[in-house]
């Protein structure tokens, strides 16, 4: 029972730690980003390889996952950022399928479709809730801070964030950055804990999930991403059986979000002591009245 | 010399000549408007000096240096302000983030600040906190700073607008249409709050303006432009008695 | 051998014409990238082969069939999942969004109700080929390339020489002005998703004929909108070009360079096209009015 929690609390680190770079990226900053899995990819395959060819350090393969992610979505964002949203959002769809062709195709790297096997499992929840929890903090405090508000006028408005002086391009090409050292350092936890990667890991199917956590939870709050990142990679698991049916209960939920509410589960709440107080204040003047409602209506 | 210097600009869209060869001047300190009917091409002036368009030909000089081509961005941190014929402001945000989102000379901390929480980064969010709620005041908004933008009534958009505009600390602040849609009270309320910041910030003002008792009442210097062209500059007085605006504005007489 | 894979190439792009033309329709309308114009697509192509597999229908009650259901299917997927938004006046984003829910409903809906196997039509033309000269055409080819030529004959006519058409056309260059002249936006909406989702039904069922039917099809959209960027966004005639330029150099790089890298080119024409020359082949520039 044990192990099967840490398995799971796992599971939803690793998928946390791709959703926080998405919900910056595309809740925080507005750019759709389709192809999350070809981050995840790379991340996962250039970790792997460097412990497995090059027997570095855990460390070492960690972070050099997360920097050839982080370094490609400068290339790809470079002409797809200045453009309209839909050619960016084309642009990620088309480069996770890229890479996953890449990838099944050189076979003598990365062992084509069969994938690398055998990777030492070296993914303990010692090294990555801390991490996680990290990240997590990290990201919160970038989303506060002045850096965040001009995401978010980018996301909002980008022709009023320019005449704010926000430089709309610079801000895109940031968070799609930090975007893929978030995505590659998942990828390497990912595949030091599942002990082999194969490229049908990384497909749509993936990006989708991961898309679907950031809707869910509410695109302008870290705090939403969070909670659907566990909520969404703890419930299959224990609804394992209608597992063909979720990606159509995830289709259907999402155009529902998007109609009914696209704020999200929870909008722009965010998890401070500010507004965990206000939240408190206002559940006790609920119980309140309702307590008076209750005494009232006896006597 | 001139704060704001516009040669010979002209915008091509395909086949329209949205802007003719226009010419202006303004002189630092003054109020100056542009007038003109519909569809005369006084926003896409506008768009062109604060680099949303680029001019299909002519050149724009601002204190001094060329801005012609620049990115927005760059011409917004020159000193130029703007607000919007639509009201842009960022509806999400609350009311005190509109304006703290463009006050980058106050909160200016880098990027590694902004992943952590340092002294230098509290002390300058204070400041922008500060100034902010300053400005705010300034506009009567200030017991309003928690509300999101989008919820506020329309005459008070526009003055978060003006706010916002101003948290830049620009040199010249172009407003396009500020008084669209507000009746003759809100209409003097602006006024009086033009000539305030005008006064307070020591200011350039351009504007664009359908009203025209605003447009006689505040400007010192009237440019008239249709079809793209310029057609009269003068003074108020001589504005109103020029042939060619009355022809302009309201037809030949028969 | 060359002259095989230029026909291959008109053949494909004739499919990918057929798929941007709605696409780019739909774009130039209402401004968003209608992600879920895919699975019109594959919904026409499992409507074909079920028509002609067991139902027996003949070959043009088939087209006709998923000419209608993809119209009619485009149409209820606006309504559900994108008029709310667009009465709210979402941004842009959430209807990219509401097209990736759809999308990912009907793919996966049919994966499980009707199983990822791989389809193949029946045979019903004659597999030999047809002479021209010296050079050989294979019959299937021909047919689809009449076909494409048809439908996107037939839209340019209703477009450009129908009032409706006009319309619509003006409906594409301001929605809102075409509002208050009298036309009916809602009206102008509908048909105009009728008509991709026709034209995608169409598509469904020659890419069908040519090669397979299975539940991810909707991926061609992707190329629906490479060729929609290479020829230029917003532009219908541009789409065209922009999709038998896909198709024939696409076919190229598959045949000469190496198959599995075909999608790898395509990806890569777009972004070199975007580099390049944004406004696509035939120029097309959007701004936004300030």
């Amino acid at each position: 029972m044990f192990v099967y929690l840490q398995g799971i609390i796992t599971l939803i680190c690793i998928n946390l730690l791709a959703v926080l770079g998405l919900s910056l990226l595309t809740g925080f900053t507005g750019s759709f980003n389709f192809g999350q899995a070809g981050f995840l990819a790379i991340g996962a395959y250039v970790a792997a390889l460097c412990t497995m060819k090059l027997h570095a350090p855990f460390v070492v393969s960690l972070l050099a996952g997360m920097l050839a992610s982080g370094l490609v979505s400068i290339p790809l964002g470079y002409p797809t950022l200045k453009l309209k949203g839909d050619y960016f959002a084309i642009a990620t769809l088309g480069f996770a399928e890229a890479i996953r062709l890449l990838v099944e195709n050189l076979e003598k790297v990365t062992g084509g479709s069969r994938g690398i096997p055998s990777i030492p499992p070296l993914t303990t929840l010692t090294i990555l809730l801390p991490v996680t929890l990290a990240c997590i903090w990290l990201v919160r405090n970038y989303v506060s801070s002045r850096h965040g508000r001009s995401c978010v006028a980018v996301r909002e408005d980008e022709i009023a964030a320019q005449a704010i002086a926000v430089d709309v391009f610079k801000y895109k090409q940031v968070s799609f950055f930090v975007n893929g050292l978030l995505a590659g350092l998942a990828g390497g936890f990912l595949a030091h804990y599942v002990g082999f990667i194969q490229p049908s890991m990384f497909g749509m199917a993936k990006s989708t999930e991961l898309i679907v956590m950031v809707i869910f939870g509410g695109m302008h709050s870290v705090t939403g991403a969070v909670v659907a990142a566990i909520i969404l990679t703890g419930l299959p698991e224990i609804l394992r059986a209608a597992a063909a049916w979720r990606l159509v209960m995830y289709g259907i939920a999402v155009v529902f979000i998007m109609v009914v509410r696209p704020e999200g589960l929870m909008g722009s709440w965010e998890l401070t002591f500010a507004s965990l107080r206000s939240l408190c204040l206002s559940c006790k003047a609920f119980a309140r009245r309702l307590y008076g409602r209750c005494f009232h209506g006896i006597a | 010399m001139g704060l704001l210097r516009i040669r010979n600009m002209t915008k091509n869209f395909g086949g329209v000549k949205a802007v003719d060869s226009f010419n202006c001047n303004v002189q630092e300190g003054r109020t100056q408007a542009i007038i003109g009917p519909n569809g005369a091409g006084k926003t896409t002036i506008f768009n062109l000096i604060t680099g949303i368009y680029k001019p299909s030909e002519g050149e724009i000089e601002f204190d001094g240096k060329t801005i012609t081509g620049h990115a927005p961005h760059q011409i917004a941190r020159q000193g130029i302000a703007r607000t919007f014929q639509n009201i842009r402001l960022f509806p999400d945000f609350s009311v005190l983030e509109n304006i703290q989102a463009a006050d980058h000379l106050r909160s200016s901390y880098s990027l590694f600040h902004g992943f952590l929480p340092t002294p230098l980064r509290r002390r300058q969010e204070q400041a922008s906190r500060a100034h902010a709620l300053e400005l705010l005041h300034l506009v009567g908004l200030e017991q309003r700073f928690g509300e999101r933008a989008r919820n506020l009534p329309y005459g008070h958009q526009r003055r978060l607008e003006i706010a916002r505009a101003l948290a830049l600390e620009p040199k010249i602040l172009l407003l396009d249409e500020p008084a669209a849609g507000m009746n003759p009270e809100e209409t003097q309320g602006l006024m009086v709050l033009i000539q305030q910041i005008k006064d307070q910030f020591h200011l350039t003002i351009l504007l664009i303006e359908h009203h025209m008792e605003l447009v006689m009442g505040l400007c010192d210097f009237i440019t008239v432009i249709d079809f793209g062209k310029e057609i009269a500059e003068g003074t108020p007085e001589q504005i109103q008695a020029n042939p060619q605006v009355i022809q302009a504005y309201l037809g030949v007489e028969e | 051998m060359i002259w095989q894979q230029v026909i291959n190439g008109i053949s494909i792009g004739g499919v990918y014409a057929l798929i941007a033309v709605g696409y780019s329709l739909v774009y130039s309308v209402l401004n968003f990238s209608n992600f879920a114009h895919g699975e019109v697509l594959m919904v026409g192509a499992y409507m074909g082969f079920y028509a002609l597999s067991a139902l027996h229908l003949p070959f043009f009650i088939a087209v006709g069939l998923a000419v209608v259901v993809g119209g009619l299917m485009a149409v209820a997927l606006e309504k559900v999942g994108y008029r709310p938004l667009r009465l709210r006046h979402a941004p842009t984003l959430y209807f990219m969004i509401s097209a990736m829910g759809l999308s990912i409903f009907l793919q996966n809906f049919t994966i499980v109700t009707i199983g990822p196997n791989f389809r193949t039509y029946p045979d019903i033309f004659p597999t030999h080929p047809i002479m021209f000269g010296a050079l050989a055409v294979g019959y299937l080819d021909l047919v689809i390339f009449v076909i494409t030529a048809i439908s996107l004959g037939l839209m340019t006519w209703f477009i450009c020489g129908t009032r409706l058409g006009s319309a619509i056309q003006a409906a594409a260059y301001n929605m809102r002005v075409a509002g208050l002249m009298g036309i009916n936006p809602e009206l102008v909406v509908s048909i105009v998703f009728f008509l991709a989702g026709a034209s995608a039904g169409v598509g469904g069922v020659m890419f069908g004929m040519k090669y397979t039917v299975y539940p991810w099809m909707g991926n061609l959209t992707i190329k629906a909108f490479i060729a929609a960027v290479v020829g230029g966004l917003g532009s219908l005639p541009g789409a065209v070009v922009g999709a038998f330029v896909l198709g024939i150099t696409e076919t190229f790089a598959a045949a000469f360079v190496s198959s599995a890298f075909r999608d790898l080119f395509s990806f890569a024409l777009m972004i070199l096209i975007i580099v390049i020359r944004p406004g696509g082949l035939m120029g097309v520039v959007a701004t936004e009015k300030a």
